[in-house]
Protein backbone atom coordinates (compact mmCIF):
# COMPACT_ATOMS: atom_id res chain seq x y z
CA UNK A 1 0.00 0.00 0.00
CA UNK A 2 1.25 3.47 -0.82
CA UNK A 3 2.44 5.00 2.44
CA UNK A 4 2.96 8.49 1.04
CA UNK A 5 1.41 11.05 3.34
CA UNK A 6 1.52 13.84 0.78
CA UNK A 7 -1.31 14.12 -1.73
CA UNK A 8 -1.02 13.25 -5.39
CA UNK A 9 -0.47 16.24 -7.69
CA UNK A 10 -3.98 16.03 -9.15
CA UNK A 11 -5.58 16.14 -5.68
CA UNK A 12 -3.45 19.13 -4.77
CA UNK A 13 -4.35 20.81 -8.04
CA UNK A 14 -8.03 20.21 -7.46
CA UNK A 15 -7.90 21.59 -3.93
CA UNK A 16 -5.84 24.53 -5.11
CA UNK A 17 -8.48 25.60 -7.63
CA UNK A 18 -11.36 25.02 -5.22
CA UNK A 19 -10.83 28.36 -3.56
CA UNK A 20 -9.89 27.02 -0.13
CA UNK A 21 -6.46 28.52 -0.03
CA UNK A 22 -7.43 32.13 -0.37
CA UNK A 23 -8.19 34.03 2.77
CA UNK A 24 -9.06 31.37 5.28
CA UNK A 25 -5.45 30.41 5.80
CA UNK A 26 -4.60 34.08 6.22
CA UNK A 27 -6.95 34.38 9.16
CA UNK A 28 -6.22 30.95 10.56
CA UNK A 29 -3.81 32.52 12.98
CA UNK A 30 -6.74 34.31 14.54
CA UNK A 31 -8.70 31.10 14.92
CA UNK A 32 -6.14 28.91 16.52
CA UNK A 33 -2.80 29.45 18.19
CA UNK A 34 0.25 29.47 15.92
CA UNK A 35 0.94 25.81 16.50
CA UNK A 36 -1.74 23.70 14.81
CA UNK A 37 -0.77 20.77 16.98
CA UNK A 38 -2.64 22.24 19.92
CA UNK A 39 -6.22 21.61 19.11
CA UNK A 40 -9.47 20.38 20.27
CA UNK A 41 -11.83 20.55 23.09
CA UNK A 42 -11.94 16.92 22.07
CA UNK A 43 -8.84 15.78 23.85
CA UNK A 44 -6.72 12.78 23.10
CA UNK A 45 -7.33 10.57 26.08
CA UNK A 46 -3.78 9.32 25.79
CA UNK A 47 -2.67 12.89 26.63
CA UNK A 48 0.24 13.18 24.21
CA UNK A 49 1.61 16.32 25.80
CA UNK A 50 -1.10 18.64 24.53
CA UNK A 51 -1.36 21.67 26.75
CA UNK A 52 -3.86 24.47 26.52
CA UNK A 53 -2.33 27.88 26.08
CA UNK A 54 -4.30 30.91 27.27
CA UNK A 55 -5.06 31.80 23.67
CA UNK A 56 -6.46 28.38 22.88
CA UNK A 57 -8.45 28.37 26.13
CA UNK A 58 -9.97 31.71 25.20
CA UNK A 59 -10.96 30.41 21.78
CA UNK A 60 -12.53 27.30 23.20
CA UNK A 61 -14.32 29.22 25.93
CA UNK A 62 -15.90 31.33 23.24
CA UNK A 63 -16.71 28.27 21.14
CA UNK A 64 -18.29 26.33 23.96
CA UNK A 65 -21.98 25.74 23.46
CA UNK B 1 10.26 6.75 13.55
CA UNK B 2 8.47 9.84 12.27
CA UNK B 3 7.45 12.17 15.06
CA UNK B 4 4.02 13.76 15.20
CA UNK B 5 5.56 17.08 14.30
CA UNK B 6 7.37 15.62 11.30
CA UNK B 7 4.11 14.11 10.07
CA UNK B 8 2.35 17.44 10.46
CA UNK B 9 5.13 19.29 8.66
CA UNK B 10 4.75 16.92 5.73
CA UNK B 11 1.18 18.08 5.22
CA UNK B 12 0.83 19.95 1.96
CA UNK B 13 -0.46 23.51 1.96
CA UNK B 14 -3.72 22.30 0.48
CA UNK B 15 -4.33 19.82 3.30
CA UNK B 16 -3.68 22.60 5.80
CA UNK B 17 -6.18 24.77 3.94
CA UNK B 18 -8.77 22.04 4.38
CA UNK B 19 -8.00 21.83 8.06
CA UNK B 20 -8.28 25.58 8.55
CA UNK B 21 -11.54 25.58 6.64
CA UNK B 22 -13.03 22.98 8.98
CA UNK B 23 -11.82 24.97 11.96
CA UNK B 24 -13.36 28.16 10.63
CA UNK B 25 -16.68 26.38 10.09
CA UNK B 26 -16.59 24.92 13.58
CA UNK B 27 -16.01 28.34 15.03
CA UNK B 28 -18.81 29.89 12.94
CA UNK B 29 -21.30 27.18 13.81
CA UNK B 30 -20.43 26.36 17.41
CA UNK B 31 -21.40 29.63 19.02
CA UNK B 32 -22.63 33.10 18.12
CA UNK B 33 -19.88 35.21 16.60
CA UNK B 34 -18.11 37.53 18.98
CA UNK B 35 -16.51 40.78 17.87
CA UNK B 36 -13.21 39.02 17.18
CA UNK B 37 -14.81 36.45 14.89
CA UNK B 38 -16.82 39.10 13.04
CA UNK B 39 -13.53 40.91 12.56
CA UNK B 40 -11.92 37.76 11.18
CA UNK B 41 -14.78 37.34 8.71
CA UNK B 42 -14.07 40.83 7.41
CA UNK B 43 -10.46 39.87 6.72
CA UNK B 44 -11.36 36.93 4.49
CA UNK B 45 -10.38 37.21 0.83
CA UNK B 46 -12.33 35.12 -1.67
CA UNK B 47 -11.08 34.38 -5.17
CA UNK B 48 -13.34 33.92 -8.20
CA UNK B 49 -14.19 30.31 -7.41
CA UNK B 50 -17.68 29.47 -6.18
CA UNK B 51 -16.39 29.17 -2.61
CA UNK B 52 -14.45 32.39 -3.06
CA UNK B 53 -17.58 34.26 -4.10
CA UNK B 54 -19.46 32.96 -1.07
CA UNK B 55 -16.57 34.05 1.14
CA UNK B 56 -16.71 37.52 -0.38
CA UNK B 57 -20.44 37.67 0.34
CA UNK B 58 -19.81 36.64 3.95
CA UNK B 59 -17.09 39.25 4.30
CA UNK B 60 -19.42 42.03 3.10
CA UNK B 61 -22.26 40.96 5.38
CA UNK B 62 -19.92 40.68 8.36
CA UNK B 63 -18.91 44.30 7.81
CA UNK B 64 -22.53 45.41 7.99
CA UNK B 65 -23.83 43.53 10.99
CA UNK B 66 -23.39 44.12 14.69
CA UNK B 67 -22.40 41.48 17.24
CA UNK B 68 -25.87 41.73 18.78
CA UNK B 69 -27.62 41.31 15.44
CA UNK B 70 -25.54 38.29 14.50
CA UNK B 71 -26.11 36.76 17.94
CA UNK B 72 -29.86 37.24 17.51
CA UNK B 73 -29.67 35.57 14.13
CA UNK B 74 -27.64 32.66 15.51
CA UNK B 75 -30.10 32.19 18.33
CA UNK B 76 -33.12 32.25 16.04
CA UNK B 77 -31.53 29.67 13.75
CA UNK B 78 -30.03 27.28 16.29
CA UNK B 79 -31.59 27.89 19.71
CA UNK B 80 -35.07 29.41 19.54
CA UNK B 81 -37.33 29.25 22.59
CA UNK B 82 -37.64 25.48 22.75
CA UNK B 83 -36.04 24.71 19.41
CA UNK B 84 -34.27 26.71 16.73
CA UNK B 85 -35.15 26.71 13.05
CA UNK B 86 -32.45 24.11 12.58
CA UNK B 87 -31.20 21.20 14.67
CA UNK B 88 -27.63 20.67 13.51
CA UNK B 89 -27.01 17.12 14.68
CA UNK B 90 -26.17 14.07 12.61
CA UNK B 91 -28.63 11.88 14.53
CA UNK B 92 -31.47 14.33 14.01
CA UNK B 93 -30.87 14.64 10.28
CA UNK B 94 -30.60 10.89 9.76
CA UNK B 95 -33.38 9.66 12.05
CA UNK B 96 -35.51 12.63 13.05
CA UNK B 97 -34.40 12.23 16.65
CA UNK B 98 -31.42 13.23 18.77
CA UNK B 99 -29.15 10.72 20.51
CA UNK B 100 -29.95 7.79 18.24
CA UNK B 101 -27.79 5.18 16.52
CA UNK B 102 -25.93 7.68 14.30
CA UNK B 103 -24.53 9.25 17.48
CA UNK B 104 -23.60 5.87 18.91
CA UNK B 105 -21.73 5.03 15.71
CA UNK B 106 -19.87 8.33 15.89
CA UNK B 107 -18.87 7.68 19.50
CA UNK B 108 -17.58 4.28 18.53
CA UNK B 109 -15.47 5.77 15.78
CA UNK B 110 -14.21 8.53 18.07
CA UNK B 111 -13.19 5.86 20.54
CA UNK B 112 -11.29 4.04 17.83
CA UNK B 113 -9.46 7.26 16.93
CA UNK B 114 -8.70 8.28 20.51
CA UNK B 115 -10.98 11.31 20.48
CA UNK B 116 -12.65 12.19 23.71
CA UNK B 117 -15.30 14.85 24.25
CA UNK B 118 -14.30 17.65 26.58
CA UNK B 119 -16.08 17.65 29.95
CA UNK B 120 -17.51 21.11 29.51
CA UNK B 121 -19.03 20.50 26.08
CA UNK B 122 -22.76 20.96 26.54
CA UNK B 123 -23.97 19.22 23.40
CA UNK B 124 -23.68 15.67 22.09
CA UNK B 125 -20.75 14.92 19.85
CA UNK B 126 -22.67 14.85 16.59
CA UNK B 127 -23.14 18.62 16.43
CA UNK B 128 -21.86 19.98 13.12
CA UNK B 129 -19.37 22.25 14.89
CA UNK B 130 -17.86 19.35 16.80
CA UNK B 131 -17.63 17.24 13.65
CA UNK B 132 -15.84 20.06 11.83
CA UNK B 133 -13.49 20.44 14.78
CA UNK B 134 -12.81 16.69 14.67
CA UNK B 135 -12.02 16.79 10.96
CA UNK B 136 -9.56 19.59 11.59
CA UNK B 137 -7.92 17.54 14.30
CA UNK B 138 -7.78 14.40 12.19
CA UNK B 139 -6.11 16.27 9.33
CA UNK B 140 -3.44 17.99 11.41
CA UNK B 141 -2.94 15.21 13.91
CA UNK B 142 -4.39 16.63 17.13
CA UNK B 143 -5.28 13.18 18.40
CA UNK B 144 -2.01 11.49 17.48
CA UNK B 145 -0.44 11.60 14.07
CA UNK B 146 -2.36 13.02 11.09
CA UNK B 147 -4.91 10.54 9.86
CA UNK B 148 -4.26 8.99 6.44
CA UNK B 149 -6.59 10.17 3.72
CA UNK B 150 -8.48 6.88 3.28
CA UNK B 151 -9.23 6.90 7.01
CA UNK B 152 -10.26 10.56 6.89
CA UNK B 153 -12.57 9.60 4.05
CA UNK B 154 -14.10 6.80 6.13
CA UNK B 155 -14.82 9.25 8.94
CA UNK B 156 -16.16 11.86 6.52
CA UNK B 157 -18.42 9.40 4.72
CA UNK B 158 -19.87 7.88 7.87
CA UNK B 159 -20.47 10.99 9.94
CA UNK B 160 -20.53 14.07 7.72
CA UNK B 161 -21.18 13.38 4.04
CA UNK B 162 -24.48 11.65 4.77
CA UNK B 163 -26.17 14.69 6.31
CA UNK B 164 -24.07 17.88 6.42
CA UNK B 165 -24.69 18.91 2.79
CA UNK B 166 -28.42 18.93 3.52
CA UNK B 167 -27.84 20.83 6.75
CA UNK B 168 -25.77 23.50 4.98
CA UNK B 169 -28.45 23.82 2.32
CA UNK B 170 -31.03 24.29 5.09
CA UNK B 171 -28.79 26.89 6.71
CA UNK B 172 -28.50 28.80 3.46
CA UNK B 173 -32.29 29.04 3.09
CA UNK B 174 -33.65 29.10 6.65
CA UNK B 175 -35.92 32.01 7.47
CA UNK B 176 -33.68 34.01 9.78
CA UNK B 177 -30.45 33.56 7.83
CA UNK B 178 -28.69 36.71 6.71
CA UNK B 179 -25.05 36.41 7.82
CA UNK B 180 -25.51 32.66 8.04
CA UNK B 181 -26.83 32.26 4.50
CA UNK B 182 -23.38 32.54 2.89
CA UNK B 183 -22.02 30.38 5.71
CA UNK B 184 -24.49 27.72 4.63
CA UNK B 185 -23.43 28.17 1.03
CA UNK B 186 -19.76 27.97 1.94
CA UNK B 187 -20.36 24.79 3.90
CA UNK B 188 -22.36 23.22 1.10
CA UNK B 189 -19.70 24.00 -1.48
CA UNK B 190 -16.93 22.80 0.81
CA UNK B 191 -18.71 19.48 1.28
CA UNK B 192 -18.79 19.06 -2.50
CA UNK B 193 -15.09 19.88 -2.72
CA UNK B 194 -14.26 17.40 0.03
CA UNK B 195 -16.29 14.61 -1.56
CA UNK B 196 -14.67 15.14 -4.95
CA UNK B 197 -11.18 15.53 -3.52
CA UNK B 198 -11.42 12.30 -1.53
CA UNK B 199 -12.30 10.47 -4.75
CA UNK B 200 -9.15 11.77 -6.40
CA UNK B 201 -7.02 10.54 -3.51
CA UNK B 202 -8.77 7.21 -3.04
Amino acid sequence: MDKKKSATPSRREFLKTAGLGVGVAAVAGGIVSADDAEAATLQDEKKTGYRETEHVKKYYDSARM
Amino acid sequence: MTSVLDAQLSLSAEEKFRAHFYLLLSRLLGAPADAELLGLMQELEGDDSAIGEAITDLKKLAANISVDQSAEEYEAIFIGVTQGELTPFKSYYLTGFLNEKPLAELRQHMDELGIEKSEDAAEPEDHIAFLCEMMHGLIVGSFGKPLALPEQYRFFENHIANWAPKFFEDLETTESARLYAPIGRIGKLFMEVESEAFLIAA
